[in-house]
C-alpha cells in the first residue's frame, strides 16, 4: 500500500482528518495502479473554500489541494469521503499517465489548455468508475462541454474518452483538435 | 395551518441540508486575496477559471434553493395576511401570479441542475431569502423579497447569462434569459406596491425602504455582489432600471455592496 | 360568391343556443360570488401549504395552481360588477356556515407528514364540487344571455380538470400503504360529510 503522507496533520478551520484522508487515498492509490511502494503526499490548504486542485509533482507524487476540495458542499467544512475520491483519483491517474512514455510529450500541467485539462479530466474520471468508484458522469460532461462546446461531436468525444484506456498524449490532444474544429 | 411561520419550519425532503446564515458568514476562511487586496469577496465566474464550471454549478443551485423560498415566500403572503387595505386582493393575486412564475424556475432550476450534472441538494442550503419573506408586515416584506431578493435575483440571472453566452451553452443562457424577464416583473410588482400602500404613509415607506436597505446590503455579501471589477455578480443597472429602479436607488444599491465590502475587509485585518 | 344584400337567419342552422336558462341575474351572481369566495381560499390555502410539504413535485405543482384558483377569483370578481353587484366584495361570500366549516377542516393540515391529507382536500373533495358546481351552471344557465360567465366557467373548467388530474396522480404516488389508504379514505369522508351538510360549494339547490 502506498506510503501517504497528509499535510497539515491537524486541522483548525475545517473538521478534516488526516488519518482518514491518508486511508483514502492509499486506496485510490492502490486502485489506480500505482507500485505499492510509491509515496504521495497531499498538501492542503485548509484556509481556502474554493476547490482548486493540481498534481504539482511527480517524485513523490504530490497533490496540493485547496480545503474546500475535499468538502462536504452539504455540509461546509467537514470531509467528504466521496470529493477526496474523485479529487485524488483523477490525479493520481493523470500520474500514473506522466509516467507513462506514452504521455512524454505532454505539456506541463500549467502549459496545458483548458480544453487539454478537461479532455484528460474525462479520461482519468472514466477509468475511477471502472475501477469501482462512483464519480458523476453528468458533471464531468458539463466541464467537458464548456470547455469543448456544446454540440454532439463534443459529446461523442466525451464518451469516447470517458470508456477509453490505453490512450497516449497523442490521441488526446487529437480529440482537442476534433471538437476544435466543430466549435461555434 | 397558521399564519407567519418561521424559516425553521420549512419542509424539505431528507436531500436538502441547512446552512444557518450565522454559520456561513463566520465561516473563517477566504478566497484568497489577489495582489493589491486585503481579500476577494469571492470567486469569479469567468470561464477561463479552472473551476468554473463547478463554480457555475454551485451557483445554480444556490438561486434553485432561493427559487424554492421565493415559492414559498409568495406563497405565505397569499396565506397570511387576509384582504384588506394592508393587503388588497390584486396584491394577492400578483404574489399567486409570482407562485407560478417561482414554481417554474424551481422546475427550471431542476432541469438546468440535470443539464450542469449537479443533483438535487447537492450543496448546502441558506434559508435567508425565506427568512425576509417572514416580515409581519405586507408592505415591508414586498421590500424584502421583491424589491431586494428579487433585485439581486436579476444581478445573478444576468450573470449566469453572461456565462452561458461566454461558454456558448445554449441551455444555460436560454433559461437564465427567461428567468431574469419574470424577475424584472417581480421586482417591479414589488416597486408598484410599495408606491401605493404607503402613498399615504411616509413613515411606512421610510421603514419599508431602510427593510430594503438592511436586506441588500445582507446580500451584497461583503461584496459578492457589486459593481467592483472584482464582484462576483455585477449589479445589472439596465435590467433593474427597467424593473422600476432609479438610477439613483442603483447607485445606493452600489453604495452599500462598497460598504459591505469595507466593512468585511476590516473584519479581515 | 354569396350577394352580400340576402337577408341570412341571426341563427346559422347549426347554432342550437337557447335563450332560456335557469338562472337570474341575481341567482348567477350570488353563485358567482360564492365562487369567488371559494377560489380565494383555495388559492390563498394552496400558497400557505406549498411551504409546509416536503416533497418537490407536489411543491411546484401546489405552486402552480396557486396562480390557477387566483386567476378563476380574479375572473369571478371582474363578473360580479357586470352582473349589477357594483360591490363585488358584498357577494364574495361562503354559501353558507358549512362551507365556512368545509375550508376551515380542509386547511386544517400543516405538518410536514400530511401531504395526503392536504392533497385530498383539496383533489378528491373540493375540486370534484367545483367541476360539479361549474357544470350545473354551465348546462343549466342561459347560453346567451349568460355567455360571459359560460366562458370563464368553460376556461375555470379546463384547468379544474387538468389540475383534479394532476392532484389525484399526485395522491395515487404518494399512497403505499392500506394504512395510507384508510387515512385518505377517512380525511376524505370527514370533509366530504361537511360539504353534503351545506349543499355544495354554491349551496343547497343545486349539484356541487
Amino acid at each position: 500500500m502506498a506510503a501517504v503522507v497528509v499535510t497539515p496533520e491537524a486541522f483548525t478551520l475545517v473538521q478534516f482528518d488526516a488519518g482518514r484522508i491518508a486511508e483514502l487515498v492509499a486506496e485510490v492509490a492502490g486502485r489506480v495502479g500505482l507500485p505499492a511502494d510509491v509515496e504521495v503526499r497531499v498538501e492542503i490548504d485548509e484556509r481556502v473554500p474554493l476547490g482548486r486542485s493540481r498534481l504539482t509533482s511527480l517524485d513523490p507524487i504530490t497533490i496540493a489541494v485547496q480545503g474546500g476540495a475535499f468538502e462536504n458542499a452539504k455540509v461546509p467544512r467537514t470531509l467528504s469521503d466521496r470529493s477526496v475520491v474523485d479529487v485524488v483519483g483523477r490525479l493520481l491517474f493523470r500520474a500514473v499517465d506522466r509516467l507513462d512514455p506514452a504521455f512524454a510529450d505532454a505539456p506541463a500541467d500549467e502549459a496545458l489548455t483548458l480544453p487539454q485539462h478537461t479532455a484528460w479530466d474525462a479520461y482519468a474520471v472514466g477509468r475511477c468508475e471502472r475501477v469501482g468508484y462512483a464519480p458523476s458522469k453528468p458533471r464531468r460532461l458539463y466541464h467537458f462541454r464548456n470547455r469543448h462546446g456544446f454540440t454532439d461531436t463534443a459529446d461523442r468525444v466525451f464518451e469516447r474518452l470517458w470508456s477509453a484506456d490505453g490512450l497516449t498524449w497523442a490521441d488526446l490532444d487529437a480529440a482537442c483538435a476534433e471538437t476544435a474544429a466543430t466549435r461555434p | 395551518m397558521k399564519r407567519h411561520m418561521q424559516a425553521t419550519e420549512l419542509a424539505r425532503d431528507e436531500r436538502f441540508v441547512r446552512i444557518s446564515t450565522e454559520e456561513r458568514f463566520n465561516d473563517p476562511r477566504q478566497v484568497p486575496r489577489e495582489p493589491g487586496s486585503k481579500r476577494r469577496p469571492g470567486p469569479q465566474l469567468r470561464p477561463e477559471r479552472h473551476e468554473a464550471p463547478d463554480a457555475a454549478r454551485a451557483m445554480m443551485h444556490a438561486i434553485f434553493t432561493g427559487e424554492i423560498q421565493a415559492l414559498e415566500g409568495a406563497g405565505r403572503t397569499c396565506w397570511d395576511f387576509e384582504v384588506g387595505a394592508d393587503s388588497p386582493f390584486e396584491l394577492k393575486l400578483d404574489m399567486a401570479r409570482q407562485c407560478w412564475d417561482e414554481a417554474r424556475h424551481c422546475e427550471i432550476s431542476v432541469k438546468l441542475g440535470d443539464h450542469m450534472g449537479t443533483e438535487v441538494g447537492e450543496y448546502a442550503e441558506n434559508v435567508v431569502l425565506f427568512e425576509a419573506a417572514c416580515n409581519p408586515d405586507p408592505v415591508l416584506r414586498l421590500t424584502g423579497v421583491n424589491r431586494a431578493l428579487e433585485g439581486l435575483a436579476i444581478d445573478v440571472f444576468n450573470t449566469m447569462r453572461e456565462y452561458g453566452q461566454a461558454t456558448a451553452d445554449p441551455v444555460l443562457e436560454f433559461c437564465e434569459d427567461w428567468m431574469l424577464a419574470d424577475e424584472v416583473t417581480h421586482v417591479k410588482m414589488g416597486s408598484d406596491w410599495l408606491r401605493r400602500l404607503t402613498e399615504n404613509d411616509p413613515e411606512r415607506r421610510a421603514r419599508a425602504l431602510e427593510f430594503q436597505r438592511v436586506v441588500d446590503k445582507l446580500f451584497s455579501a461583503g461584496g459578492f455582489r457589486g459593481d467592483e471589477d472584482d464582484s462576483p455578480v455585477k449589479l445589472a443597472r439596465r435590467f433593474r432600471e427597467l424593473a422600476g429602479f432609479t438610477p439613483a436607488e442603483v447607485e445606493e444599491i452600489s453604495q452599500l455592496s462598497r460598504q459591505a465590502r469595507a466593512e468585511a475587509d476590516a473584519a479581515v485585518r | 360568391m354569396a350577394d352580400p344584400k340576402k337577408p341570412r337567419p341571426a341563427f346559422a342552422p347549426w347554432d342550437r343556443r337557447e335563450l332560456p336558462g335557469a338562472f337570474t341575474v341575481e341567482e348567477s351572481a350570488r353563485r358567482v360570488g360564492h365562487y369567488k369566495w371559494v377560489e380565494m381560499r383555495l388559492f390563498e390555502a394552496l400558497g400557505g401549504w406549498v411551504a409546509t410539504v416536503p416533497e418537490l413535485d407536489v411543491k411546484m405543482r401546489l405552486g402552480t395552481h396557486t396562480y390557477k384558483h387566483a386567476w378563476h377569483a380574479e375572473l369571478w370578481h371582474k363578473r360580479l360588477p357586470e352582473l349589477r353587484e357594483m360591490n363585488p366584495e358584498r357577494l364574495t361570500q361562503p354559501a353558507n356556515d358549512d362551507v365556512v366549516a368545509f375550508f376551515d377542516a380542509m386547511t386544517e393540515p400543516e405538518a410536514p407528514g400530511e401531504t395526503i391529507e392536504k392533497l385530498v382536500g383539496v383533489y378528491r373533495v373540493l375540486i370534484p364540487h367545483k367541476i360539479a358546481a361549474y357544470t350545473y351552471h354551465l348546462n343549466n344557465t342561459s347560453q346567451i344571455t349568460d355567455a360571459p360567465t359560460i366562458r370563464s366557467l368553460r376556461h375555470a373548467l379546463d384547468d379544474e380538470f387538468e389540475d383534479w388530474r394532476d392532484g389525484e396522480m399526485l395522491i395515487q404516488s404518494l399512497i403505499d400503504t392500506e394504512e395510507e389508504v384508510e387515512r385518505a379514505a377517512a380525511h376524505q369522508a370527514q370533509l366530504e360529510a361537511i360539504l353534503v351538510r351545506g349543499g355544495g360549494i354554491a349551496g343547497k339547490g343545486s349539484i356541487g
